[in-house]
């Protein structure tokens, strides 16, 4: 017998979850069919939920083709020097369903990140993973060896949940009001969430943070860039890059020293370098050390004057400095001005490139070109996936295609 | 580590199912090139350890622990093999998928003809059956219900009605060799606590000899009659713990087993064993413990005896039960109590004693703790046991031990029989189960009668030329190994070699003057131009390597050569990684090792050139297909190794009518089953390739699919199936191709041996056997296509499962074979058909080292080799 239920649509499901709002709104809807002369027009919407930011949302109605200059620069710059965190958890393996203990988180990273500035700060923690349950040591242990290697026992690093629970949270939000969003891949998002909550309960602090995932975000800024959605594949690719895995700066001290990949701050470091070279490249925002690991490439090689003069003068065009839009920029300014004076927590690095990146825009693209090697023009497998999109007239050269 | 061990190892990181020591080695394994690209240096080792090891994790009956004896009857009906439920083994569920049937073409007849005859003698015994034999199945309820297995078995067996009957019980079902008079029979016993219990017996199926359920019920009898030839079940093999073969230089004690199975094949029942060793180490967990104490001290005694004994499979004597090391407790010494089933407090140390009559020796030695499996997959907590050290041997072997030649060759040396050592030990075995009065005794109750072994005709098909540029053919000296004759001929195809890079260590550079000579001078006689490369050299790490690569790729960089200084997996892994996907530019990584080797250093730079043509897309050998417009496919599926839940899935298709160019490709996908569901996209893309380079379709498209487990054919069939149909129906719109499926099966239950000169031999290459051992409801045959230097040789099981090209069976063995001799990464014949190989290859390195998807702009040269 068919199954009558499955009849149900997208509309459906769309509808079903506005009924609450327009119960807010005092509309008399008991089921959905009621609901759905109020909905109607709201589905025509673009749909872009996945930042959940309402300053984010594309204000336009039609598609029409990606083209920079009918952009304006104010939603630019507010998506410029919006600030970002991607956060991830390290877990000896993962304990079966039935386990009350789900995961054992034994390392964190975090950094903090805009498209105009790059890194601005990491934050990295061992963490004690506490006791292993009975006889799901051999577990824990070859989930350990086969990625991270963090020992499970016996390894003085790792601090206590709640003071590192506490640390992340000045981190992430020193002050009180709302909480920046914090990203993490939408494969390990569950075991980051489930060690947030865990050691959460552990030190008894509230849990406030919510975590989206980072291919929302790309899939966000490319909408918001282009007014078109990327494909699934072209942000998983964009995400998953081999690239960077032994740049110097990327991993924490310990995974560095012991050559080991895997490592929860490089995974963050990594998500910003590959936003950083797709993305950020679109926006016209050179790269500086604190987007890509640049000091790798020291390579010296010639570069055509011709071309560094346009980019250069297209670079400077875009440089306006603009602090309209609301909600980035306050956001930007509040966490600049608590970087400056606030102490930090352990743990905690400040990168230093912050500002050294602003000045004159030739001389600094002058001097990033020539210390960076133009062999890299393989930098970035998605570049090619990427040209259809973005008509060859906007002329933002990405790092990678400077060669 | 030796080519062929990595071989080894690579059939165990793929397949779920390990061959068993002693069943697999046929020498000359495909890819075995000791030179070149390794595949996993340093896990090779580990997978090595699971390879002995991997059969004994928790094979047991976990019904019993320590802790209580309680669940288990030791005497009566396994119910590893008949849940309560009556559920089907795995093996026995391929048995429903009858495919011979729908294929009209060899519905009367699926032998071919040609070749010549060659007798040959099986492993399989007669297994006669009266005429009429009938199994009745019932089915037993308990008023009240009683829980304890054992307690129903008692008063069931009991009663006198069934006192002298044959019969097979678990505990609900029942069988009976004789009908009982009443359809549903009520008895009633009385327990010792004097409870009155009534017993209802009711008929629920009358099962004839060919039912997949008998096969059970048969292979629960040899199960007994194995028992009382004093054999122990262990995992699914008996062994003969009181005949050991010791190896005391190395500690080691190996049982010699059996492992049988009873089934119905092309015209009879037939009983099938083959000889197996369980390797054991004469060591026990609390001497290992000791000797490491005295070589650690205190301080780090707990941390380094963690390191080492977690995760090991030890046996228990006293049951002969395999379990794993998943924990130590320290805190736990044997004069400690636990609670046994029934609630009663007990000691170790007396319950062994009690149980066993034991006595320990260290009171004061902690417990292992291991993980027992719930035998229901469903979320109820794991059970643990404690077991005491001193009790528990160590098996398997150790990283350590495998890497050691010198132990591997003592341990081949007994495990891998020749054909005649082999059929000593199985005539022994029908020796024993003739004569033994028990064993004849159960066989006769049932009505069974233990034939002589099997003889058959099999065929051997004509050798292969070899045919090289400018229709040179060639026809090898031998037909296994044609490396020598390769050499002086010219290859099918070579892109010239123009720009490339060698990146290597500082050290590393003056053996790259030498091999790079020989390298070109081998080129040049084989037809493939090799100019000067732009060396680099780095530092010795793998961010130098890839930085290195990343710095002096570029779009004219048709290959890059790293020489790698240690087998460590990183390095290879990173390079892999980087340039299959982020920057697609074949490479090939040497070890340098390898070209330090000086007397080999031709045929070293022989194989490198092979290996560096093919990766640039050239073609080395073609062999005589009179079939026009034929594609080939090999499919092979494997887990990932770092993410076991996905499922890595290898396509590798013909895009020339010479069968010399292939298209690869590689999907990841999310499963636990290695069924794949992304047949249509792959299948498609190779059909659009092979438009482009025909400017038509193939007519003919045959499927050889590798990679399948047990029980898994009918999901093969009504799932993977369809999909390569539709992708092919749906790529032309007037006459679709005709498709072939064949699965292809690298272990299988018969072995072959053939008699000359009073003496018996592994049969000849190209050897064909298409009767007798074959099963009636499918259309497959066995082809021999290696040559075993040593041991055994083990013939390739091919099940035709779907085939509307409507080919003889001649041809078909004659193409399969053929196919055999196309893998370029070896100039020999191999055990399955070369694009088989190739997918294996693929997925072997997705699986090992890249982890995702290569990119397609590889997809047209065998980048994986």
């Amino acid at each position: 017998m068919p199954n009558r239920k499955a009849s149900r649509n997208a509309y459906y499901f769309f509808v079903q979850e506005k009924i609450p709002e327009l119960r807010r709104r005092g509309l008399p809807v008991a089921r959905v069919a009621d609901a759905i002369p109020y909905c109607s027009a709201d589905w025509a919407k673009p749909v872009s939920t996945p930042l959940r930011r309402p300053g984010m949302l594309v204000s336009k109605q039609s598609f029409s083709p990606p083209d920079i200059s009918s952009l304006s620069l104010d939603s630019d710059q507010a998506l410029l020097g919006g600030i970002f965190y991607f956060l991830n958890i390290f877990s000896h393996g993962e304990l079966p369903p039935h386990c009350e203990q789900r995961f054992l988180p034994c390392e964190i990273g975090c950094v903090k990140y805009s498209l105009q500035e790059g890194i601005l700060a990491d934050f990295h923690s061992f963490i004690n993973p506490g006791e292993i349950p009975r006889g799901f040591r051999f577990h824990c242990q070859a989930a350990s060896d086969s990625s991270h290697k963090i020992p499970i026992s016996n390894f003085e690093s790792g601090h206590d949940q709640a003071t590192v629970l506490q640390n992340l949270y000045r981190f992430i939000h020193p002050n009180p009001g709302s909480w920046p969003p914090v990203y993490c891949k939408s494969d390990d998002r569950p075991r980051v969430n489930w060690c947030l909550k865990h050691m959460a309960k552990a030190s008894e602090i509230r849990h406030d943070l919510e975590l989206l995932t980072v291919e929302d975000l790309v899939v966000g800024i490319y909408q918001e860039k282009f007014l078109k959605e990327p494909s699934k594949t072209w942000v998983r690719s964009l995400l998953d890059v081999a690239m960077w895995d032994y740049s110097s700066n990327t991993r924490c001290k310990w995974h560095e020293e012991n050559d080991i990949l895997f490592c929860a701050l490089a995974v963050c470091k990594k998500i910003a370098y590959c936003i950083s070279n797709s993305l950020a490249t679109l926006f016209g925002i050179q790269l500086t050390e604190a987007h890509v690991p640049l000091q790798d490439y020291k390579a010296s090689n010639s570069v055509t004057p011709k071309m560094v003069v346009l980019d250069a003068g297209r670079y400077q065009k875009l440089r306006v400095e603009n602090a309209g839009f609301p909600h980035f920029s306050s956001s930007s300014q509040g966490q600049g001005s608590n970087t400056a004076t606030g102490d930090y927590p352990s743990g905690v690095k400040i990168s230093g490139q912050n500002n050294s990146v602003r000045g004159r825009g030739i001389t600094r693209l002058l001097e990033s070109i020539s210390s960076c090697s133009s062999n890299i023009h393989k930098f970035s497998t998605c570049e090619t996936s990427l040209t259809p999109y973005m008509s060859q007239k906007d002329g933002y050269k990405s790092f990678s295609s400077l060669s | 580590m030796s080519g062929r061990a990595r071989v080894r190892a690579r059939g165990i990181a793929c397949r779920p199912s390990t061959p068993e020591i002693g069943r697999t080695q046929a020498s000359p394994s495909p890819a075995s090139v000791d030179v070149s690209d390794k595949d996993t240096p340093s896990s090779s080792g580990y997978m090595g350890t699971s390879r002995i090891s991997q059969k004994m994790v928790f094979l047991g009956d976990s019904d019993s622990t320590q802790k209580d004896k309680d669940g288990v009857s030791s005497g009566d009906v396994g119910c590893t093999f008949l849940g309560r439920g009556g559920r089907i083994r795995r093996e026995f569920m391929d048995l429903g998928a009858c495919t011979r049937e729908k294929l009209a073409h060899v519905r009367d007849c699926k032998t071919g003809s040609s070749g010549i005859p060659v007798k040959l003698v099986t492993n399989l015994f007669n297994l006669d059956l009266p005429q009429d034999w009938q199994l009745y199945q019932y089915y037993v309820t308990y008023i009240p219900d009683l829980e304890s297995r054992r307690l129903r078995i008692a008063l069931l067996y009991s009663h006198s009605e069934l006192f002298n009957k044959a019969k097979v019980f678990d505990g609900a079902i029942l069988f009976l060799l004789e009908k009982l008079e009443e359809k549903v029979t009520e008895l009633s016993s009385e327990t010792q606590r004097g409870e009155t219990v009534k017993i209802v017996i009711t008929l629920t199926r009358e099962l004839p000899s060919s039912s997949p359920v008998c096969f059970q019920v048969f292979s629960i009898i040899f199960k007994k009659i194995l028992k009382k030839l004093s054999m122990y079940q262990i995992g699914r093999n008996y062994y003969n713990p009181s005949e050991p073969v010791e190896i005391p230089q190395y500690k080691l004690t190996l049982w010699p087993g059996y492992s049988v199975s009873v089934s119905q094949f092309e015209s009879s029942l037939l009983f099938s064993a083959d000889v197996c060793y369980k390797v054991l180490r004469s060591e026990t967990v609390l001497e290992f413990m000791t000797d490491l104490y005295h070589k650690t001290g205190l301080s780090s005694f707990t941390q380094a005896c963690e390191k080492e004994l977690l995760g090991l499979i030890v046996l228990t004597r006293y049951n002969n039960k395999t379990y794993r090391i998943d924990d130590i407790d320290w805190s736990v010494r044997p004069t400690h109590t636990f609670q046994k089933r029934d609630g009663a407090e007990i000691s170790y140390v007396d319950y062994y004693k009690q149980q066993y009559d034991i006595t320990l020796s260290d009171l004061n030695q902690p417990v292992l703790v291991s993980l027992l499996k719930s035998k229901r997959n469903d979320n109820t907590e794991a059970r643990i046991a404690h077991l005491i050290p001193e009790l528990c041997f160590l098996t398997g072997l150790t990283s350590q031990a495998i890497s050691d030649f010198q132990l591997m060759k003592a341990l081949a040396e007994v495990t891998h029989l020749s054909p005649l050592g082999r059929q000593q030990r199985l005539a022994r075995l029908a020796d024993d189960i003739q004569r033994n009065k028990d064993a004849r005794f159960e066989l006769e109750t049932w009505g069974l009668h233990f034939g002589c072994q099997m003889s058959l005709t099999g065929r051997i098909v004509p050798l292969e030329k070899i045919l090289m540029q400018d229709q040179v053919f060639c026809q090898p000296m031998s037909a296994a190994d044609w490396s020598k004759d390769v050499r002086t001929c010219k290859i099918l195809s070579a892109p010239s070699l123009n720009k490339w890079l060698i990146i290597c260590n500082n050290r590393a550079e003056h053996v790259n003057e030498s091999f790079l000579n020989c390298l070109r001078r081998v080129g040049s006689s084989m037809g493939f131009n090799v100019d000067y490369p732009k060396m680099i050299k780095v530092q010795e790490d793998p961010a130098a390597f890839l930085r290195a690569i990343q710095q002096h790729v570029d779009a004219d960089v048709q290959l890059v050569m790293c020489i790698l200084s240690s087998n460590q997996k990183s390095y290879y892994d990173s390079i892999k990684k980087y340039m299959s996907s982020d920057c697609p530019v074949p490479s090939q990584c040497v070890l340098t090792r390898t070209l330090n080797k000086q007397g080999m250093m031709m045929s070293v730079a022989t194989k490198i050139a092979m290996q560096m043509t093919c990766k640039l897309g050239g073609e080395l050998w073609a062999v005589e297909i009179p079939l026009k417009s034929l594609m080939v496919v090999g499919i092979d599926v494997c887990k990932d190794a770092l993410n076991k839940e996905m499922a890595v899935v290898g396509f590798v298709a013909s895009i020339n009518t010479r069968i010399t160019r292939w298209y690869s490709r590689c999907i990841l996908q999310r499963t636990t089953t290695n069924v794949a569901d992304c047949l249509k996209v792959l299948m498609i893309g190779a059909l659009n390739k092979w438009y482009q380079y025909n400017h038509g379709l193939p007519a003919r498209i045959i499927v050889y699919r590798d990679g399948v487990g047990d029980g898994q054919l009918k999901t093969l069939i009504e799932y993977e199936v369809p999909q390569l149909l539709s992708s092919v129906a749906e790529s032309s719109s007037n006459t679709s191709s005709k498709l072939s499926v064949i699965v292809v099966r690298k272990k299988c239950v018969p072995r072959f041996f053939m008699e000359m000169n009073r003496t018996l031999q592994n049969p000849p290459l190209g050897t064909v056997v298409d009767s007798e051992a074959t099963r009636p409801d499918w259309y497959d045959f066995y082809l021999i296509s290696q040559v075993a230097h040593q041991g055994t040789v083990n013939p390739t099981y091919y099940n035709v499962i779907y085939d509307n090209n409507g080919l003889k069976p001649d041809h078909m063995q004659r193409l399969t074979f053929k196919l055999c001799h196309l893998y370029y990464n070896w100039s020999g014949l191999i055990r399955i058909p070369a694009p088989c190989q190739y997918a294996h290859k693929l997925t072997f390195l997705v699986a090992q080292s890249i982890h995702k998807e290569p990119s397609l702009e590889l997809a047209n040269s065998l980048f994986y080799l």
